[in-house]
């Protein structure tokens, strides 16, 4: 780190400055690192280039000025905190320190999971290091481009490969840092938390999945309006097919309500066409039916064969939707498949969220202004567990300046040192 | 006439002379019984209506048979007569909603014989008479149990005095199967242990732990069936059938792996060459065949991992083929059974199957 200037003494509305502006670079899909990133993003996992450039252009599109500012001034009281104290009315002055040291684990594919976070770690003024999937070369890449920016910050940053929570590399980081940021499963998230310092703390986002949810209102307006009718059932076919549906933010399941002037057999068959037409728009890593859907789809088709339900997709297509899917049988968690459940109102809903143990991420809402404005729909989606509420058809392009999976953007990262005013 | 009331001669007559079915006499008789099924069974009619087959229009092949999901059983009563005559109701393992399904068996004396015929063609080639020691369910207990009555019927009618169970829910008796081991190891009397591998796996915790071990008398064997479904402790299982031959002193080849299921009522076994290698086949008795597909359905080449579907023409009553969720190939004589976990995990942060379950099981 020698001749770099040191990136703590950096005021962090320059951190935000130089975060911003690499960021904005990378909107255009002609920048060269992004090309040579998309292109490596598409060998590792698979995703078709268009999948990738809508993950990039929502990931760098949302890092703006703006949403950094108002992140961190809405979780702190203001960027300045971040740099020495501040005065807070009815309470001690605080500065938001940075701690010393942040690990950030992301070994799924998931694209620049890793990012935010590292973005806020390093607005904290963090040293921080991201293990991340050997071959993902996107963290890196986005990493020089701040560094460009900002030497001082690249100095902070270092980017290691993910070998296993067991290798020598992985174990020193994460023994070491004060903040540990984790993506994973339950059984990789166990051992990582084991490794930890007693006193480190823990971020955690486990695997969980989406689900979307279909007023009557909503498919009264549907009746009426056919562009609308169309809109949402694309919203929720991209939502679901997506990075394969393989997001904690993919919808695997979607509750239609009964008495709606749209009957749901056919809005699940306006779903069945929006998902062949996202399916074109944002096709899958692969074109085969998927194997694990294979058995979903033949139990689907014995049902609809006994005037049970239909079956969209499946055994010639990439993607799969079972309509009028029993509500007895747990949410089918398979790649681009999504079930259709004929509810009469959420009671239904959190009856089978309950019984089938699901940790919902996002609940999106396909309602008549795109908000949740039924009381009945509003509980449900809160005892839920969700962490998300959204309009069906954006559960894939979150905020970047609103808190990721329940736990706040910068908070996690900074110590608050409070300074009694009368001890001055 | 039914086809049920020829078929326990069929099954003795291949026990008295071991005579393999032509793939020709195979064909006639499951072509038969298809066209038997969909005269009578109405929700197996509708299926294979769905899939373009009619009267006019029906399957050429046995190959080409519709065959139902197994879950189809949950989902719709597959009885050729009125449901509430069935001599023996079993119940499938439910979902996490605890929905179950239920196989309806008109004559419970066509299960007696093809399971009887096919475990004393496979379990007791040297016709032995053995103490059944069974960690398996109780049938006196779990009435709607396959697997229980199965080993229930054959240890009665097989079995040197009545079988022993040593299981009970997940509760396993360590101390009461020891002591019933150690009597006949005492007494010189060789036993037949019929375990799921769950169970199996157990009992070896609990032993290893104890640092006991046995030396089952001469003949003793071991049927392990059932797997780890639903289990969050899997054990490979080779790992398994080692410490099952250390811990009981029964030689790996002794231990045969069964495989079948609540909606067949015939089941495959370890072929005799292939205990105690590596890779062991499965077969099962003449009137239980088995092809390999992909996941369109379409049948694959020998070799080639795909989705098992099973034609078993003792289900007489219900629907003789099913599509099952286990993975396999076919090889010379039989097939590799893998098992269903083949599928990598999804890549992303998305929670999968497997994680639901563990949550819903914890």
């Amino acid at each position: 780190m020698s001749g770099v200037p040191d990136g703590a003494a950096l005021a962090a509305a320059r951190i935000v400055d130089a975060v911003a502006d690499a960021a904005e670079r990378w909107t255009d899909a002609d920048l060269p690192a992004r090309v040579r990133a998309t292109r490596a993003i598409v060998q590792r996992t698979g995703y078709t280039e268009p999948v990738v450039d809508f993950a990039l252009d929502a990931l760098f599109g949302g890092l703006t000025r703006d949403a950094l500012r108002a992140t961190i001034t809405g979780e702190l009281g203001s960027l300045a905190a971040l740099d020495g104290f501040v005065a807070r009315a009815g309470r001690p002055d605080v500065h938001f320190r940075g701690v010393e040291r942040v690990a950030i684990v992301s070994s799924d594919t998931t694209v620049g999971v890793a990012i935010p976070a590292l973005v806020y770690a390093l607005c904290a003024k963090a040293d921080t290091v991201v293990v991340k999937d050997r071959n993902d070369g996107l963290v890196a890449a986005f990493a020089e481009t701040i560094a460009e920016e900002r030497p001082e910050l690249g100095a902070r940053t270092r980017i290691e490969r993910w070998e296993g929570h067991d290798a020598p590399q992985a174990r020193a980081a994460l023994q070491t840092s004060d903040v540990v940021v984790a993506f994973g499963g339950a059984t990789a998230l166990r051992a990582i938390r084991d490794l930890l310092h007693p006193e480190a703390r823990f971020v955690p986002f486990g695997h969980r999945t989406s689900v979307a949810y279909v007023t009557r209102e909503a498919l009264d307006r549907a009746a009426r309006d056919s562009a609308y009718a169309r809109e949402i059932a694309f919203g929720i076919a991209r939502d679901a097919l997506l990075y394969d549906g393989e997001g904690c933010l993919s919808l695997h399941a979607v509750f239609v309500e009964r008495d709606g002037a749209l009957d749901p057999v056919r809005f699940d068959g306006l779903l069945g066409d929006a998902l062949e037409a996202v399916a074109v728009e944002f096709p899958a890593s692969s074109a085969e039916p998927a194997a694990p859907g294979a058995a979903f789809a033949r139990e689907a088709r014995f049902r609809a064969a006994q005037g049970r339900g239909s079956v969209r997709g499946g055994l010639t297509a990439p993607h799969l939707l079972v309509a009028g899917a029993p509500l007895d049988d747990p949410p089918p968690l398979l790649p681009r498949t999504l079930a259709s459940y004929t509810v009469d109102g959420p009671a239904d809903v959190a009856n089978y969220l309950r019984a089938h143990a699901v940790p919902v991420e996002a609940f999106a809402v396909a309602s008549v202004d795109g908000t949740i404005e039924r009381p009945d729909v509003l509980a449900l989606a809160l005892a839920c567990g969700a962490v998300r509420l959204c309009a069906a058809g954006a559960a894939q392009l979150p905020s970047l300046s609103g808190e990721h999976g329940g736990t706040p953007r910068i908070l996690p990262f900074v110590r608050a040192i409070v300074r009694d005013r009368d001890s001055r | 006439m039914n086809p049920g009331d020829a078929f326990p001669e069929l099954a003795a007559a291949w026990l008295r002379d071991g005579r393999e079915w032509s793939e020709a006499e195979f064909e006639r008789r499951a072509l038969e019984l298809y066209a038997y099924q969909v005269e009578r069974n109405e929700a197996y009619a509708r299926f294979a209506a769905s899939l373009g087959f009619s009267k006019a229009r029906a399957p050429q092949s046995w190959r080409t048979i519709p065959a139902v999901p197994s879950s189809a059983f949950k989902d719709a009563t597959l009885t050729t007569f009125p449901a509430r005559d069935a001599e023996l109701v079993f119940h499938t393992s439910g979902t996490t909603a605890g929905r179950a399904g239920k196989h309806y068996v008109q004559r419970a004396a066509l299960y007696d014989a093809s399971l009887l015929a096919a475990f004393d063609r496979f379990m007791l080639t040297d016709r032995p008479r053995l103490r059944f020691l069974n960690l398996v369910p109780n049938p006196r207990f779990n009435p709607h149990s396959s697997l229980g009555y199965m080993l229930g019927h054959a240890g009665v009618l097989r079995g040197e005095g009545p079988p022993a169970y040593f299981l009970d829910g997940d509760a396993l008796d360590v101390a009461g199967f020891s002591a019933a081991l150690e009597t006949a190891c005492a007494q010189n009397r060789a036993v037949l242990i019929a375990t799921t591998a769950f169970a199996l796996a157990t009992l070896l915790d609990t032993l290893e732990a104890q640092g006991r071990a046995f030396a089952a008398p001469a003949g003793s064997r071991v049927m392990e069936t059932g797997g780890f479904k639903g289990r969050a402790k899997v054990v490979a299982r080779e790992e398994l059938y080692a410490r099952a031959a250390a811990a009981l002193g029964i030689a790996q080849s002794a231990i045969v792996a069964e495989y079948g299921m609540t909606e067949l009522l015939s089941q495959f076994y370890d072929t005799p060459a292939s205990r105690g290698t590596a890779v062991r086949v499965k077969a099962g008795p003449p009137w239980l065949r088995t092809l390999v597909v992909d996941a369109a359905g379409n049948e694959v080449s020998p070799g080639t991992t795909g989705f098992l579907r099973h034609v078993d023409l003792a289900n007489v009553s219900s629907v003789l083929a099913i599509d099952t969720e286990d993975r396999g190939y076919a090889v010379d004589g039989g097939f590799v059974l893998l098992g269903r976990d083949l599928d990598a995990p999804p890549r992303g942060c998305s929670l999968d199957a497997e994680e639901l379950r563990a949550r819903v099981a914890s």
